[in-house]
């Protein structure tokens, strides 16, 4: 599904990525965890084509085909997803037509047929209510005015009516209480499938009780520095960052 | 020069020739006081600071011709406002036409032309024609004033509600330049509340025809006014117009204004604080394209103590248009306590657009909390690439920026009818009818 | 509280004496033959007489500007002198021993003493009194650096070729009308010329006196740093306390080449007049500088004095990447009024600009900012943030802002800010609850209120700034 080989980038000519590489197959999730400052939410920037990230070196394959020459819209069209860690406001445009406007564009892509107002309308109210948002939030600007938790939840929402092949979630557990984080955590699982991966980027063991991964790497100073299974996120709770850096040194 | 010199004689000329013929000689007198003001007025030039930035010089070929017969083609879907269930008042250049109007439905407020006025009527036309706009120094006021042999006038009586009055003024295809003008006077007594929009609408007008309207408004104790003025005339109008709004105690204004580009629109607004605990919303929207050119003058005269006034102007100028904003926030030395905001932000979208803002306090009074913001940006980069990262082109995505920079201010008006008929209209002027308009649960 | 605030005292100036010499002072009045007087005393070329006339001619021809937020009775030019120095300057001293004692006492009255070994290390002076320029000190050690740092009336000698590249090159003749005026009867000010890649090793520093009555001062200061280098340059003015107002008009350019960074700093306290608004110095200034590629100007001021204030340091941004900034403190009392702000004009590229201007209005004053910021079709991804806060103490004086924001591309950024606030009745008690009076906590918090912008001055200058607002605000609070 997504294969990074040797993924160098930079922010503000500083190199934060420094060889990344990883290989999510179909229906897999994995999780990346990492300190503060390691590259964790730079790789979801990258990945989406966010301006001001540049690519030194390496290459990334989504479903076998090359993303990193795409504008951002062109990635999201061939099934990319990133959940954002920040969400920006965007008063004065609806979520509604946000939302429309998106599922057109990526319909289009596809080649699809664009989803006419009475169905679009009953499935947003259904993704609605599957992340407990209350319906007004659809007329109110995107975000606007929206607490942290709700937002959040926003962003599982669009996932959920978008229905992308490979989701990227960054840090979407931070700032959450743990019923916010429960219902994060559902919508997520209701979307798992043997045609749907995800590569969940997180500072903390929590959000990985409730959305299980198959994998787990340890991002540090840019690299992949230790990959095992879902017990390895406990070692690192435990154990903390420092162990791992330490052992890698 | 010399042409504009004779744009002043043609006026002078023309405000005599009316003096003979009017059928209103009770208002004589106001006449004559505004003509000694226009001729004490200099003509504004580039120096003048209220026109700085302004230039009148398509003026020099506007003609002071009265506009010829109507032309009998009149687009009515060039104005109608669906759900409105309001009155409407059908002027035609300037004219008043009944066939096109729409009075029968019932709405606690009186309405009359100053020429068919009856007596009640005429002592409120006399006692407050001229007041609102009495320190205005726009030498287009006097000159409105000048030439006033008719107007509107909306009454609502103490403690009334008046259900919505939409006053249009069409101006029709004419074969050659034409000026038409215009006045209104709007009087909403103590604990009384009314609607009203003013609608200026056209289809394809002639090239420099002028158009003069001024509004007078006055609120008395505890009244409230929902005012809207819409400019959706075509880019070939010369408008200057003004609203001038007297409030007393508590009186609550609530204004929107919206101009499309023409070949000259400036809109001067000002509000007089007279009572204390009053309160005005002036919103604006101005969007310009082509070579258009929109001007928007504000004026918050803050002359009592305990007033307060929440203003939100935002533009967006494309082509080679360009746009002129000036919020004066003036408190004088009694009118402590004041609470005054004011925000102007633009947009430009291309490289030979042109924005000129000038937020203004001028402030005499210590305890008052006073602020404003101006800003000239392009669209907020992490907005763009949130609906990018959704999948959305780059073209689209900016056009839903635009529109909902516009957008969050239109979500402002009260009386959802005129949302639901101005998102369209803005949605189009953005090339897309698409997702823009259509929010219904 | 309020109250309390409203009580006022007389102000104390504390630079209010006259020096006792004995001068030549040229009789009243603005003609051809004044401007070729003064040029003849200062064996002017025929050129720079020539600049003058011209100057002359086209300032006839100019109307006094009316659009200033201020109100005076119009200056009568034909009254002013337009030229005065000590009679003891004609011999032209060589060196600070042979300067008339008075003089030197006067300045060291003023807490700049000019003898080498009792300066403050590190800032070298030029001291002009009335039209003249009586010291200038550390020119040696400058001229180790290859520093120029002279009289004005000097480098026209010196360095003729200089003086006619950049004279007039950011502000031209024709300006405005006192620019013009200036331009026609300039008397003295400083040079310098930084070359390229030296950082000049000290402060430098202008001290202006204006002593004589009935007099005008005119100076002139024109600083050229060459490509990389950089300085510093601080400014101070001060007058007698005199009924009769005093004008004061001069011109300040500075040319800032590629790479280049001039920081100037001014703290203007000219004699704003008595506590009934009787006297005190109009003051009517332009000051422009001109940024190459990658330069920065940066100005300063603390205005404190004058009775009028009609001045606006600018930058043009012509190079790209270039940056302006300009910090402001401006604060009136009693009857003074201040009209000041800056223009920043952004013509090329990636230029960005910053303004902070703190106005502090108290007793029966008027303080505007008026400001212009200009993006010019070539400013691409050009940015200005500016900030305008206003603080009134009292309830008989006015706060005014008029900022000018013209803007012709779509890839330039401007953002303007402006708030006004009160030193509120909440503040002063919780001070007074613990001890501070009235008047130390409205400086305190006047204090607070300009620490933005004092941070930007030299350290001896902040100190000076600082006490200067103290003094200022006597009298605000009872």
């Amino acid at each position: 599904m997504l294969t990074i080989e040797n993924l160098h980038a930079n922010v503000d000519d500083k190199a934060i990525l420094k060889g990344l590489n990883i290989e999510v197959k179909p229906g897999e999730v994995h999780a990346i965890m990492g300190p503060n400052g390691a590259g964790k939410s730079t790789l979801g920037n990258v990945l989406s084509g966010r301006d001001g990230y540049e690519v030194t070196q390496g290459k990334a394959f989504l479903s076998g085909k090359e993303i990193l020459e795409l504008e951002p819209e062109e990635r999201a069209g061939e099934g990319l997803f990133l959940a954002f860690q920040y969400p920006v406001e965007i008063p004065g445009v609806s979520n509604l037509e946000f939302l429309k406007a998106s599922m057109d564009a990526i319909r289009k892509y596809r080649g699809e047929e664009e989803i006419d107002s009475v169905s679009f309308m009953k499935l947003a109210r259904e993704k609605c209510k599957a992340v407990n948002l209350d319906q007004n939030f659809l007329k109110r600007g995107v975000n606007e005015g929206f607490s942290g938790g709700e937002k959040k939840r926003n962003e599982i929402m669009q996932m959920m009516m978008l229905e992308p092949k490979m989701c990227i979630l960054d840090e979407t557990d931070s700032g959450l209480d743990i019923d916010a984080l429960q219902v994060v955590a559902q919508g997520v699982n209701s979307l798992r499938s043997p045609d749907r991966s995800f590569v969940v980027v997180t500072h903390y063991q929590r959000l990985l009780d409730f959305i299980v991964p198959d994998y787990v790497h340890v991002l540090a100073d840019g690299k992949i520095v230790k990959s095992g299974g879902k017990e390895l996120a406990l070692e690192l709770e435990e154990k903390g960052y420092g162990w791992i850096e330490g052992e890698v040194a | 020069m010399s042409e504009t010199m004779n744009f002043i004689d043609q006026a002078t000329t023309f405000v005599s020739s009316h003096e003979s013929q009017s059928k209103t000689q009770w208002l004589a007198d106001f006449r004559l006081q505004q003509q000694t003001r226009f001729s004490q007025n200099q003509w504004p030039t580039r120096k003048t600071e209220n026109w700085k930035y302004t230039s009148l010089n398509a003026l020099q070929q506007a003609n002071f011709n009265q506009p010829s017969q109507a032309s009998s083609t009149i687009d009515e879907s060039a104005y109608a406002i669906e759900n409105l269930n309001a009155q409407t008042l059908v002027f035609v250049d300037g004219v008043f036409d009944a066939t096109r109007s729409q009075l029968d439905i019932d709405s606690n407020a009186s309405v009359c032309l100053f020429s068919e006025a009856n007596e009640k009527q005429q002592a409120l036309i006399q006692n407050y024609l001229g007041k609102a706009s009495g320190n205005s120094s726009n030498i287009f006021t006097h000159l409105n004033g000048s030439l006033t042999h008719d107007g509107l006038l909306i009454h609502v009586a103490k403690g009334q509600t008046a259900s919505p009055i939409h006053v249009v003024h069409y101006a029709s295809s004419q074969t050659q330049a034409a000026t038409a003008q215009s006045r209104h006077l709007f009087v909403v007594e103590d604990n009384a509340q009314a609607a009203v929009i003013e609608h200026f609408a056209s289809v394809e007008s002639n090239g420099n025809s002028l158009f003069n309207q001024l509004t007078e408004i006055e609120l008395g104790n505890n009244a409230h006014l929902h005012h809207y003025r819409l400019h959706l005339e075509d880019e070939q109008m010369i408008h200057l117009g003004a609203m001038h709004a007297n409030l007393q105690r508590d009186a609550q204004l609530n204004s929107f204004h919206l101009a499309l580009g023409g070949k000259i629109k400036r809109i001067d607004i000002e509000v007089n604080y007279q009572g204390s605990g009053a309160h005005s919303d002036v919103n604006g929207v101005y969007l310009t394209k082509n070579r258009q050119h929109v001007d928007y003058h504000t004026n918050m005269e803050h002359a009592v103590p305990h007033c307060t006034t929440s203003e939100v102007f935002r533009g967006i100028m494309d082509d080679n248009s360009k746009a002129v904003f000036n919020g004066r926030i003036h408190i004088h030395p009694q009118a402590q306590k004041t609470l005054a905001e004011l925000s102007n932000k633009n947009l430009l979208l291309s490289n030979k657009a042109e924005i000129n803002t000038k937020p203004e306090l001028e402030i005499y009074a210590d305890d008052v909390r006073c602020a404003h913001g101006a800003t000239v940006s392009q669209m907020d980069n992490n907005a763009l690439f949130y609906l990018l990262s959704r999948g959305i082109s780059r073209e689209e995505a900016e056009r839903m920026l635009s529109f909902g920079f516009i957008n969050e201010l239109i979500d402002g008006v009260k009386h959802e009818a005129i949302g639901a008929y101005l998102r369209p209209v803005i949605a189009e002027l953005f090339g897309n009818q698409q997702h823009l308009a259509e929010c219904d649960l | 509280m309020t109250d309390v605030i409203n009580e006022r005292i007389e102000s104390d100036y504390k630079a209010g004496f006259v020096t006792d010499v004995e001068t030549d002072t040229i009789p009243p009045g603005l003609n051809e033959d004044v401007i070729r007087t003064i040029s003849a005393k200062k064996g002017e070329p025929e050129w720079l007489l020539e600049w003058r006339l011209k100057a002359f001619a086209v300032w006839k021809e100019m109307q006094e500007p009316e659009w200033a937020h201020l109100k005076y009775p119009k200056v009568e030019f034909d009254k002013v002198s337009y030229y005065s120095a000590p009679k003891s300057m004609e011999d032209k001293p060589k060196s600070l021993d042979e300067v008339d004692p008075e003089l030197l006492k006067t300045y060291e009255k003023l807490g700049i003493p000019l003898h080498e070994q009792a300066i403050l290390a590190g800032v070298a002076v030029d001291a002009v009194f009335d039209s003249v320029s009586v010291a200038t000190t550390f020119r040696d050690k400058l001229e180790e650096a290859g520093v120029i740092f002279c009289p004005i009336s000097e480098a026209v000698h010196k360095y003729p070729d200089l003086i006619k590249k950049y004279l007039g090159s950011v502000v031209p003749q024709k300006d405005n009308f006192y620019a013009a005026l200036n331009c026609a009867v300039f008397s003295d000010g400083s040079f310098v010329y930084i070359p390229k890649g030296v950082r000049c090793p000290m402060e430098l520093s202008t001290y202006f006196r204006i002593n004589e009555a009935k007099t005008g001062q005119f100076e002139r200061t024109l600083i050229v740093a060459d490509e990389g280098s950089y300085v510093s340059y601080l400014e101070g003015c001060t007058a007698p306390m005199r009924d009769e107002n005093q004008l004061h008009a001069a011109v300040v350019e500075l040319v800032a080449m590629k790479d280049a960074e001039i920081k100037y700093s001014t703290v203007q306290n000219w004699y704003p007049g008595d506590a009934e608004g009787k006297g005190g110095i109009y003051n009517f200034v332009t000051k422009r500088g001109i940024c190459h590629q990658n330069a920065k100007i940066s100005w300063t001021q603390v205005e404190t004095g004058s009775a009028i204030t009609w001045k606006y340091p600018s930058v043009v941004l012509k190079g790209d990447n270039s940056i302006g900034e300009f910090y402001s403190v401006a604060l009136t009392n009693n009857y003074q009024q201040a009209d000041t702000g800056t223009k920043m004009i952004h013509l090329g590229k990636n230029t960005r600009s910053t303004i902070i201007s703190k106005g502090i209005s108290a007793g029966k004053s008027q303080n505007a900012y008026r400001g212009l910021v200009r993006m010019n079709p070539g400013a691409e991804n050009a940015r200005n943030y500016t900030q305008c806060d206003s603080l009134l103490i009292g309830d008989q004086c006015g706060a005014h802002t008029f900022p000018y924001i013209e803007s012709k591309h779509p890839a330039a950024v401007v953002e303007h800010e402006a708030t006004t606030s009160k030193v509120s009745d909440d503040q002063l008690f919780l001070c007074q609850q613990r001890g501070i009076e009235p008047e130390k906590a409205v400086s305190m918090i006047v204090n607070g209120f300009c620490k933005e912008v004092f941070k930007e001055l030299p350290m001896e200058f902040a100190v000076e700034a600082g006490k200067l607002l103290e003094v200022s605000l006597e009298g605000s609070v009872g």
